[in-house]
């Protein structure tokens, strides 16, 4: 403590109990019940605002991207893309010659990227073992706490058109 | 208030005691007065005096009180200890070298003049100094004082101690020493 | 009446005095109740009427607040008017009148005290004549109750016999500025004093009795200005004194004579001023040839060199101010000690201009209201002189009367105890008066009013006088009625009304116009509202010297007051007076009165050595009716004390706090001692504002000046011993009112 504190005069304990008013650091129970009052008060109308904002917010609007002709694609094979962003992974399965399903690659339990596996007909997490059913995502086995998102897919002719992520509800 | 200083001048005190009525009048300790008077030797002569605090720029109350109890504001007064932290100890009222601050013991509280804070704190003048008849107790303006005879002093000297002061003492420029006894001015006297 | 019925204990006990020491509620009460309003009004104490604001809360006064734009005092005040505030919501508060009984008093209805009144004025005329009735009023009546007073003795009474207790205050000064100037007023406002190289007080204890005042006199100090202050004591301005002249007891006029002869024997005359404006010097001269000063300090103990130094100062000074009260006018000669003292002012031109004057200071509340407009035995209303027959003329005319109905001038107040005392005098009607504790020789006092037939008294509380009477009215305080008092320096001044007087209690006015109505009077007591009373004074005084005529409530409300005279709405008020150097007599001119030296009344003996001096302490008012029921004012000075020089101590064997039985020979009184050496080593002094056997004026005796009546106060012969303990006493000592905190 002495190393800190310059050389004076005043004694200590005179700069610590000042006499005068005008030295006190000395906060009343008063100021800090307002204080947290006040601060409070804050974060509780940050919450309505965040709240109000999503009530007033429309869905996304996502942009059409071309992900694959369906000829490219075989039965039970797989297609890697990113949709909607560059950053976002996402897994193509086509099922059978008429059915094409899409899904996030991110698994929702950890973010590890998962794969197909054409016996079982479904996801597979390589991490923690996670399973999730090719035919809607929801969740077979393992930790994944939620179903993958699926992405929507448009079939134009030959043409495999991914035109948006489907919110999910809570499930 | 901004501006006023408060002189006391023993020279012009009457010995009429308004100042002691009417401090215990103001707001801030009403029922109590605050102001020391004394007749300095009565059967001397008619030597009055009244005091109130000095409201010292470094108070010895406030410097001895173990509780930290008395404050002295930014505008210079030094007021009563405060209620919650006094402990009645009597420490201030021994150390004050000018014996101002009073203990009531049943309120367990030091109260002292606080130059009628309730009055001076909204652009009033303290009780005492407003109907001191004689203005021995003035609450004015530096360059309305000026023009006394006397002038305003605040250093103090106790042995080692010397302290310096809000409130000023009028002090008389130097003078001769002057008989107080009636009898020493009779003619029978003199021949 | 005959001795009392029930003792004076008893009668303590019922009515006080009690001792209130906190405003109603307690202290703590006004943070919790705030005021309503604040009322400008002025102190109901002595002649300096300070302004002032009571707090008011409910019709109750809770406080009071300092009212610095008032110019006079400018916020400052003595004890008393700090402490004033607590006689109203006072337990010994008188709240109905009261009825002489064989077991004390009871209660009665308005209707049966005003009756039994009437009926026994009636009886006690028809067998005795009119002027068989007297009445008393007062100086701290308002100005409109002191006119009153006046009108109700001579038309509803019918009596000459009217008189008041300025009779024991002012008559000295005003016979005396009357002779000299033809007016009876203070002759410069308070403003005037620092103006003054020199003051000259003499007879005035300043400090204690008019404290407002030392401020000026300090400024004068201030501007270099010097103080002389002649009197038998050290009192707290003397101590500041440039020149101290310790005065003996009754002998101020030999000072003031052998002033006069020095400042002609050294050319300090200004011959210019006495050849045009004044008359009678030559006579005045030449009765001072022979006063040289060592004469005078053979008679006065002052050093002849101190009063030729006195003389020098002020008859050199381009600006002097002389001031007296009653020190010098208590005296059997206090006529002729006014006039020395305007002898002086006259002779060296110091008047009517810048810094100079003679002045009085007027002690009671409205002394000087209350001597102008006909409360005084031989005057009418404007300082008219009863009679001179253009101011009956004019006086009849407006009371609507012959001028040979108005009643000649009748005896003053002491006379008029004398009278009661000899059975001249069967009835006295009194208010504003305690003339048990204030008149000289109390012994004389109390005897005289057992032989009265009928004693009315209207008070706010049971005075000591009150306890003598057959009926007692519940009258009102100051705050409780509304009216104009005149101050010491001649300003005209507001009371204004705070409370209504409580319980059953009346207006003063209210109870003398009912009164007069009851006596069959009362179409000469009509007003219709509450400027008529203001505005029949004004026609009354109208071309008088205190002409009011100029003079409203709302003038007086917005101009700090007026002085008078004031013949006109339009006239701004006469503060200075004899600017013009044009004085009141019909040759416009001063007159120089003879002052010539006699001895005081009741002299010094072998068996009475000592001189003793009466007066007063800061804390306490008259005869202490009220201030002797306020706890705090009686604590700064519980007891009278009798001050004895050391030395005169020594010879008797006493030290401070002994017991002592001051003797003379009227009586003797027995208190504890003050030994001081501030005041002469042959005098001692006594305050008088106690009652019973601490009263002074147990002492004192009844010889009067022979032109103002004043009774000389000031000077009695007496010897001192000490004794073992005090009298057993059958006054006990005042009980606390308010039992809920010790103090």
């Amino acid at each position: 403590m002495n190393l800190l504190r310059s050389k004076s005069a005043e004694p200590l304990w005179k700069e610590e109990f000042s006499v005068h008013t005008s030295d006190e650091r000395y906060v009343s129970r008063r100021q800090f019940s307002k204080f947290l009052v006040l601060t409070s008060a804050a974060m509780f109308v940050g919450n309505l605002w965040i709240l109000v904002k999503s009530w007033l917010t429309r869905k996304p609007v996502y942009p059409e991207a071309l992900i694959a002709n369906l000829s490219d694609v075989p039965v039970a094979g797989v297609k890697l893309f990113n949709y909607p962003t560059p950053d976002d992974h996402c897994i193509l399965v086509r099922l059978a010659a008429d059915r094409v399903v899409a899904y996030s690659q991110k698994c929702t339990h950890l973010s590890c990227a998962v794969y197909y596996s054409a016996e079982r007909k479904q996801l597979l997490c390589p991490c923690h073992n996670g399973s999730f059913s090719a035919e809607d995502g929801s969740v077979i086995a393992g930790p994944p706490p939620r179903p993958l998102p699926k992405i929507e897919i448009e079939t134009r002719g030959d043409q495999l058109i991914a035109r948006g992520v489907e919110t999910n509800a809570r499930g | 208030m901004f501006g006023y200083e408060f002189y006391i001048d023993p020279s012009r005190c009457i010995g009429c005691r308004s100042c002691l009525q009417a401090c215990e009048e103001c707001e801030t300790h009403r029922g109590h007065s605050m102001i020391n008077f004394d007749f300095i030797d009565r059967e001397e002569g008619i030597q009055s005096a009244a005091y109130v605090c000095w409201h010292c720029d470094e108070p010895t109350c406030a410097q001895v009180c173990p509780a930290d109890a008395i404050k002295k504001g930014e505008d210079g007064v030094v007021h009563s200890s405060l209620k919650p932290r006094c402990i009645a100890c009597n420490n201030c009222v021994l150390a004050c070298p000018f014996g101002i601050p009073k203990m009531w013991e049943p309120e367990q509280q030091m109260m002292k003049c606080d130059m009628c804070y309730d009055r001076t704190s909204i652009g009033k003048r303290p009780m005492c100094a407003t109907v001191c008849p004689s203005q021995a107790l003035a609450y004015v303006r530096p360059e309305d004082i000026a023009h006394r005879r006397e002038k305003p002093s605040n250093t103090f000297v106790f042995g080692n101690q010397t302290i310096t002061t809000k409130v000023y003492m009028m002090v008389p420029e130097p003078a001769q020493a002057v008989i107080i006894d009636a009898a020493d001015y009779i003619w029978e006297a003199r021949r | 009446m005959a001795k009392l019925p029930v003792s004076d204990q008893q009668l303590i006990e019922l009515f006080g005095p009690h001792l209130n020491f906190q405003p109603p509620g307690g202290w703590k009460d006004e943070s919790v109740h705030p005021p309503e309003k604040l009322v400008k009004t002025h102190c109901c104490f002595c002649g300096q009427q300070c302004g002032i604001q009571l707090k008011v809360r409910d019709n109750t006064i809770i406080g009071f607040e300092p009212w610095e734009e008032f110019p006079f005092n400018r916020g400052m005040l003595c004890p008393k008017g700090v402490k004033r505030y607590l006689q109203s919501s006072h337990p010994d508060r008188l709240l109905d009148p009261l009825l002489r009984t064989d077991s004390g008093f009871r209660k009665a209805t308005w209707d049966e005290s005003l009756d039994f009144t009437v009926r026994r004025i009636r009886e006690i005329q028809e067998k005795y004549g009119r002027d068989a009735v007297a009445m008393y009023g007062g100086a701290s009546l308002s100005t409109e109750k002191s006119y009153l007073v006046g009108k109700f003795a001579r038309l509803a009474l019918g009596t000459r016999h009217v008189d008041y207790n300025g009779r024991l205050c002012m008559v000295s000064a005003g016979t005396a500025y009357k002779l000299a100037f033809g007016i009876d007023r203070s002759t410069i406002p308070w403003s005037e004093i620092p103006k003054a190289q020199v003051l000259f007080v003499i007879g005035a204890n300043i400090g204690d009795c008019a404290p407002i005042t030392t401020d000026y006199i300090w400024r004068c100090r201030d501007n270099g200005g010097r103080l002389i202050i002649a009197d038998p004591r050290i009192t707290p301005i003397a101590r500041n004194a440039d020149l101290f002249l310790p005065v003996r007891p009754g002998t101020d006029l030999a000072l003031l004579l052998a002033m006069l002869h020095v400042i002609i024997r050294d050319n300090m005359v200004d011959r210019d001023f006495v050849e045009k404006y004044t008359t009678g010097f030559d006579q005045v001269a030449a009765s001072v040839r022979d006063w040289d000063p060592r004469r005078a300090a053979e008679i006065t103990g002052v050093p002849p060199d101190a009063i030729e130094k006195a003389a020098h100062w002020f008859g050199e000074s381009e600006r002097a101010i002389a001031m007296h009260a009653r020190g010098l006018e208590h005296h059997s000669k206090g006529v002729e000690n006014c006039s020395a003292v305007i002898n002086l002012c006259l002779a060296t031109g110091k008047i009517g201009r810048e810094g100079c004057g003679p002045t009085m200071i007027t002690g009671q509340g409205n002394g000087q209201g209350g001597r102008e407009h006909g409360q005084k035995c031989d005057q009418l209303p404007g300082q008219r002189h009863i009679a001179d027959p253009a101011a009956r003329e004019h006086v009849a005319r407006v009371w609507g009367i012959r001028p040979d109905e108005l009643p000649q001038a009748g005896y003053t107040a002491v006379e008029i105890m004398n009278a009661i005392h000899a059975g001249e005098i069967k009835a006295l009607l009194c208010l504003c008066f305690n003339p048990l504790v204030s008149l000289p020789d109390s012994n004389f006092t109390r005897e005289a009013l057992s032989r009265l037939e009928y004693f009315g008294v209207i008070d706010f509380f049971m005075s000591e006088t009150a306890r003598q009477a057959d009926v007692v009215f519940a009258g009102s305080l100051h705050e409780e009625e509304d009216g104009l008092g005149c101050s010491a320096e001649g300003r005209v001044i507001h009371w204004q009304k705070s409370v209504d007087p409580p319980a059953n209690a009346r207006a003063d006015s209210a109870i003398l116009i009912d009164l007069a109505q009851r006596l069959g009077r009362g179409q000469y007591f009509q007003f219709e509202d509450k400027d008529a009373l203001l505005n029949e004074l004004r026609e009354a005084s109208r071309g008088g010297v205190a002409d009011y005529y100029g003079i409203t409530y709302d003038r007086v409300d917005s101009e700090h007051g007026v002085f008078w005279p004031c013949p006109s709405l339009d006239h701004p008020g006469t503060p200075v007076l004899f600017t013009d150097r044009k004085f009141y007599h019909p040759d416009g001119k001063a007159h120089f009165m003879l002052a010539e030296w006699r001895p005081s009344g009741d002299p010094i003996a072998a068996d009475y050595p000592v001189f003793l001096t009466t007066g007063r302490v800061v804390s306490q008012y008259l005869s202490g009716t009220q201030t002797r029921r306020i706890g705090a004012l009686v604590e700064q000075y519980p007891e009278p004390r009798v001050e004895i020089h050391p030395r005169l101590a020594e010879q008797h064997g006493i030290v401070n706090n002994d017991w002592v039985r001051v003797t003379t020979r009227r009586d003797d009184v027995t208190l504890q001692a003050l030994v001081v050496k501030t005041i002469r080593p042959d005098t001692v002094f006594i305050p008088y504002h106690w009652p019973g056997i601490r009263s002074a004026n147990r002492l004192t005796h009844r010889t009067l000046d022979p032109r103002s009546k004043i009774p000389e106060f000031k000077v009695s012969a007496c010897r001192i011993e000490k004794v073992s303990g005090p009298e057993s006493s059958p006054d006990s000592r005042p009980a606390h009112a308010n039992a809920t905190e010790g103090r």
